[in-house]
């Protein structure tokens, strides 16, 4: 084995490398929970203000914890990119890890950020927001974890798309909701099964799409980054 | 030279077809096309909406493929080719969406009803939207290009989802969605007597025709003026 | 008036076929000017 040489060993050292450098900045600036939390707060608030007394359908509601997610995600998960560029890294980073690391890398920085940031909307939500019932939990939290999944692969390809351009904040939205569109979807009419009280065995087909969703998602972006990341 | 004037004819017989042939409950002659109960003359757009419809896919696959041509050979051609077909695509999306409205109103009551293929064709357009907004936002060339390609790809690669998903989401209003027998199509449904259905591909070759010469007439303007740029 | 409300229809192929003939013509003078430009630029 040389020392140049890529083993898997090596590959994986280096995703995780690129986790850590970006975790461990994260805790030390902690953007993440100061302002996307924030975020999340101020969003639920503005929802609950609305809805007033009255409240929604049990269907609107499970809608309505989606656009939140969507929202949050759109706040936070280009950072991990953006942030390279921000302070002049990309091209360090680019010279010392192989590309898919670097992917795969920031890839599971926004798994973790997504997962934690929504399950915190979640409880906030559920918490906070009568008549958002769910009657079958299993497959709500299996929706949860597999729509992060999704929001996280979905997030990142276009979070290294945008990093370059020049109008990164709105372009980001913009770009991402038609890619996203599918995964909301499903995942919408997941929760919504997940609300009445759906068995497993209904919700399995939405599931299937999720993970091949995710899937497909993930192996186009390992494809496509070394185009995007590389001048 | 003989496209083009082929095109003109057919398009123009498609047009006097379309509108022009009378419309009886029992048809006798060979220009005589039924009446769809509920429809009537209205039915007489299809000959035009599909085929916008169907044209901006076409154009969104043929811009992908180039796109994908792009990435591997890094052939600036190939991105003027890409960004041609999306530029018609997106065009004949707006007239798609619009010409839908048009149709949803005469035919189920209101402009816009959010099923699944109003949806998708929706969709479309803000990849378009996307996809422009993105060429817009980068300067320069070469990563304008490797950007858009990508994006490009990533959007056909994600879209196939919807065909799947939307009929578990919602009845729709179109032909073909859930709650309908399998496998019938969108027009099929329509049951085109044949003159119809004569009328109504030659219409649609017609559109591609168009499409085609629309295409290539960018694409060479594109080539003269990167041509000029470069110092021609 | 009641001519133009009998035969709406009709009204109607008029004005697309006459859209769509100019939109022919403009794609044709298009042409033959890209192919003039193009000879130019040949030279």
């Amino acid at each position: 084995m040389s020392a140049t040489e890529m083993t898997p060993a090596r590959f994986l050292r280096s995703v995780i490398a690129i986790f850590l450098k970006d975790w461990r900045s994260e805790l030390r600036t902690r953007y993440a929970i100061s302002a996307l939390l924030m975020f999340v707060v101020t969003t639920i608030a503005i929802i609950l203000f609305s809805l007033g007394s009255e409240g929604a359908s049990a269907d609107a509601l499970a809608g309505m914890l989606w656009v939140v997610i969507f929202f949050g995600a759109m706040s936070g998960l280009s950072r991990t990119f953006v942030m390279e560029e921000e302070r002049g890294t990309t091209l360090t980073l680019q010279l010392i890890a192989p590309a898919s690391a670097v992917f795969f890398g920031k890839l599971l920085f926004n798994l973790v950020l997504v997962l934690g940031l929504n399950i915190v909307t979640v409880l906030l939500y559920a918490g906070f927001i009568t008549g958002f019932v769910i009657r079958n939990v299993p497959v709500f939290l299996v929706t949860i974890l597999l729509g992060s999944f999704g929001f996280a692969a979905a997030a990142t390809v276009i979070a290294a798309i945008i990093a370059r351009a020049n109008t990164r904040g709105t372009l980001y939205p913009v770009l991402s909701f038609p890619i996203m569109l599918p995964l909301l979807l499903t995942v919408i009419n997941a929760t919504r099964l997940a609300s009445e009280g759906a068995f497993f065995q209904e919700a399995a087909g939405e599931f299937q799409i999720l993970i091949s969703y995710i899937v497909v998602v993930v192996v186009i972006s390992y494809m496509l980054f070394e185009y995007i990341w590389k001048d | 030279m003989a496209i083009k004037i082929l095109l003109g004819v057919l398009l123009t017989g498609v047009v006097i077809a379309g509108f022009g042939f009378p419309m009886s409950a029992a048809p006798q002659t060979w220009y005589e096309l039924p009446v769809i109960p509920g429809l009537e003359d209205k039915a007489r757009i299809i000959f035009f909406h599909v085929p916008t419809a169907w044209l901006s896919v076409v154009a969104f696959i043929t811009s992908m493929l180039y796109a994908i041509q792009y990435l591997r050979k890094r052939e600036a051609i190939d991105d003027i080719k890409s960004s041609a077909a999306a530029g018609l695509g997106f065009m004949f999306c707006i007239l798609a969406t619009l010409t839908g409205a048009v149709w949803a109103k005469f035919n189920w009551g209101s402009y816009w009803n959010w099923d699944p293929r109003e949806t998708s064709i929706f969709v479309l357009l803000l990849i378009y939207g996307a996809y422009f907004s993105l060429r817009s936002a980068v300067e320069v060339e070469e990563k304008r290009a490797t950007l858009a390609s990508v994006y490009s790809i990533i959007a056909a690669v994600t879209s196939p989802f919807f065909i799947f998903i939307m009929p578990r989401i919602m009845t729709g209003l179109h032909p073909g969605a859930k709650g309908d027998p399998e496998g019938a199509g969108p027009v099929i449904e329509f049951k085109m007597s044949p003159n119809m259905r004569v009328i109504f591909f030659t219409s649609l070759i017609a559109f591609t025709l168009l499409f085609y010469w629309m295409f290539t007439l960018r694409v060479r303007a594109a080539r003269l003026e990167a041509h000029h740029h470069s110092g021609g | 008036m009641d001519f133009l409300a009998q035969h709406q229809l009709y009204i109607v192929m008029i004005i697309v076929l006459a859209i769509w003939l100019g939109l022919y013509l403009y794609l044709f003078r298009l042409d033959r000017r890209l192919k003039k430009l193009e000879e130019r630029s040949q030279k």
